[in-house]
């Protein structure tokens, strides 16, 4: 895509993920093409895709699209790269009607994900098939929790900028522009990690892009939530939405803990870099 | 010449030539020794050519893209044959003299300083004057076709070594700020100039007290107008955080393979190991990112304050983990191995006061980048 079809489809994207969510969302991403898009341009279908989707806080079953074309079954938090029989899926899930195949809805912390336990047989057998799928969910979450990370941001900005304490915007004290200016450098961390991973086209590209993509997203969770105070903690305010959110994407495919342990077992095994990112 | 080809056509000859460019001391070197190692490695490389590509022809360069720059930095200093602070003062101030220097003035000077035959330092910082730049009081009076130039700077790096130094100078009145101030190139020779180096905590004495006395400066050595010193020092800055920051990010690299090579098993843990490589991943990949954009012809300006501060994180991230890590070779080690260990922790100590303090960079992401409007 060209800079100008990618301005359209961009505010294409934009108008579906903030008035629809689920199956909503999928018929408006149907009627817009973004399938032949992601066939196109597998970048720029899935990187806009989906820090729209985060920014607007929506959930769709793209995920799916973009790691086997059917409903994938994520692994549980924590263990993500056994293809086994228990996992999570998303909600697409509930309405597949697979044989040998039970589904039960998952709650937990953020329920509009509408996540849900997926237990059976799964109908990826190939591993190497597998691990190029984990990447892709990988890449499409880092993201996901990028949009909804600008989204805090943005939520803080504004509040900071119109807050006024002690005659002042909070925005004019440093302890609050340290703790904002913090949250853009980890957001900006984050999007130049996929940037490295799309490039380099490696598994191991996409986990150090998804533990950074994971990492930045609390940093940027915890100092919003301390900028915007007594209102960012009622239901009233959108902010809970983000933090529920961007603590589940964290965990899928691998949170972040787990991914920097595994990097670093393979650092000291092999006891050298990997191949970088060249110029 | 493309990237692709430099590259490998680099790679051929640091390979051919491995045992001349190595350099003769082991470890760390003194101060004297890793001046001369830098000399003779950049003589070398602008001999065959290596330094000019990536530089305008204006100024002796072979043209191409200023990516090949970054490329021969990151192979000179993965190769561990320079140390990145010393030989990146070119992508700093070189780039500052094609821009604000009389032309004939940066065909002159550029290539003796891409040739290694000279070193120039950069006196910015006063003992009154660190953070808030703005404020510097080193003062330059007009004398005819000259200036005559007295104050002092201070932690200037390499002034004992420098033939050149850029001067920012308060030519205005004093409560001028930013508006008052006057970049000049100064021969460091000129009578009048005094350096005392200043020890450092990691060792040598990497920077020095300048002071002017009277310093007569000739006009056409201004840089820029007069009153225009500010946007030279702040056109300067963004350098500091583009390539230069790249050859950093190629010494850390080099570092983390190291420590992974000499910390044993059990002193290094699977997850911090693992942290350093994350956040070295995201330094490089957002270093990258800001090479190309350079190399598009972007004007770099406040954005690189992410950068840095990437960069400082990073660093101090990989050396409080060799710390840790090296924790007896750091506080007890006798060797060159452990010596340099040290030297390059207590130096990663400065990685949030240089160049614009951590606080600083916030400070800049917070006003330029996120529009927070002004400070309390
Ligand atoms: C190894 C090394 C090499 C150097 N090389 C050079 C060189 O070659 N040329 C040169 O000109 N200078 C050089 N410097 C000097 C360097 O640029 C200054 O040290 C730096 O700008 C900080 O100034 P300062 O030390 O006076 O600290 P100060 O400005 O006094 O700051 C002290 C502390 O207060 C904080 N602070 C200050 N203002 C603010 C604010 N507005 N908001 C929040 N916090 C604030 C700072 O972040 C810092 O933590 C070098 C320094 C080092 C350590």
């Amino acid at each position: 895509m060209d800079a100008g079809e990618l301005e359209l489809f961009r505010s294409a994207l934009r108008q579906a993920t903030t008035n629809h969510t689920g199956k909503a969302l999928e018929d408006a991403l149907d009627e817009l093409g973004w399938r032949d898009a992601l066939a196109a341009d597998r970048q720029a279908a899935v990187s806009t895709l989906f820090e729209l989707q985060g920014e607007a806080n929506a959930t769709s079953s793209a995920l799916d699209v973009v790691m086997a074309g059917r409903p994938a079954v994520l692994p549980p938090l924590g263990s993500y790269d056994q293809p086994t029989v228990r996992g999570l899926g998303t909600y697409a899930f509930a309405n597949s009607a697979l044989d040998g195949v039970t589904v039960r809805p998952v709650d937990g912390i953020d329920p509009s994900l509408g996540l849900v336990e997926v237990t059976g047989r799964l109908p990826i057998t190939d591993v190497s098939s597998w691990s190029d799928a984990v990447a892709a969910g990988q890449l499409a979450l880092v993201h996901e929790l990028i949009g909804a990370s600008r989204a805090m941001l943005e939520l803080a900005r504004t509040h900071a900028l119109e807050r006024v304490q002690f005659d002042r915007p909070i925005a004019s004290f440093q302890a609050v522009r340290h703790r904002l200016a913090e949250c853009l450098v980890a957001i900006e961390a984050a999007g130049a990690a996929a940037e490295a991973a799309w490039e380099m086209e490696t598994p191991l590209s996409a986990m150090a892009a998804k533990a950074v993509a994971g990492r930045s997203s609390r940093v940027v969770a915890k100092n919003c939530q301390q900028v915007l105070a007594g209102i960012g903690f009622t239901t009233e305010h959108p902010f809970h939405r983000y933090l529920r959110r961007v603590l589940v994407l964290d965990g899928l495919l691998g949170d972040t803990r787990t991914l920097t342990k595994r990097l670093g077992e393979e650092l000291l095994r092999t006891r050298r870099l990997p191949p970088l990112q060249t110029l | 010449m493309e990237l692709d080809e430099f590259r490998s056509a680099l790679d051929a000859w640091l390979d051919a030539h491995a045992a001349e460019l190595a350099p003769p001391f082991e470890g760390t070197g003194t101060l004297d020794e890793q001046m001369a190692q830098l000399a003779k490695v950049k003589g070398a490389a602008y001999d065959a050519g290596w330094t000019r590509w990536g530089w305008p022809e204006r100024v002796g360069g072979l043209g191409g893209s200023p990516l090949l720059r970054g490329y021969l930095g990151e192979a000179l200093t993965l190769r561990g044959l320079v140390d990145p602070g010393g030989y990146s003062m070119v992508e700093v101030l070189a780039p500052t003299m094609i821009d604000y220097a009389r032309p004939e003035l940066a065909a002159e000077m550029v290539p003796r300083l891409l040739r290694g035959e000279e070193l120039w330092c950069q006196g910015f910082s006063e003992p009154g004057t660190g953070s808030n730049l703005a404020a510097l009081a080193c003062r330059a009076v007009r004398d005819g076709d000259a200036w005559r130039v007295t104050g002092q700077k201070v932690w200037t790096s390499f002034a004992q070594y420098a033939q050149r130094c850029v001067l920012l100078t308060r030519t205005g009145p004093p409560e001028s700020a930013h508006r008052g101030i006057t970049a000049m190139f100064v021969d460091m020779a000129t009578p009048g100039i005094t350096v005392r180096p200043l020890g450092t905590m990691h060792g040598g004495a990497e920077f020095c007290e300048v002071f002017f006395d009277d310093v007569s400066v000739p006009l056409d050595r201004t840089l820029g107008e007069e009153g225009q010193g500010w946007s030279v020092a702040m056109d300067l800055l963004p350098f500091e955080r583009s390539t230069a920051l790249w050859h950093r990010t190629a010494f850390l690299n080099r570092r983390l393979e190291q420590l992974l090579i000499d910390a044993s098993s059990d002193s290094l843990s699977a997850a911090e190991i693992g942290d350093v490589f994350v956040q070295l991943f995201a330094l490089r990949a957002r270093s990258r990112g800001t090479q190309h954009r350079m190399a598009a012809g972007e004007r770099l300006g406040p954005e690189t304050s992410i950068d840095k501060i990437l960069l400082a994180t990073t660093e101090q991230a990989l050396f409080d983990l060799v710390g840790a890590a090296l924790a007896e070779d750091v506080a007890l080690g006798d060797d060159t191995a452990a010596e340099q260990w040290r030297a390059q922790y207590l130096y990663s100590r400065a990685a949030t006061i240089y160049g614009g303090s951590a606080e600083i960079q916030r400070n800049i992401v917070a006003r330029r980048l996120l529009d927070l409007g002004a400070e309390a």
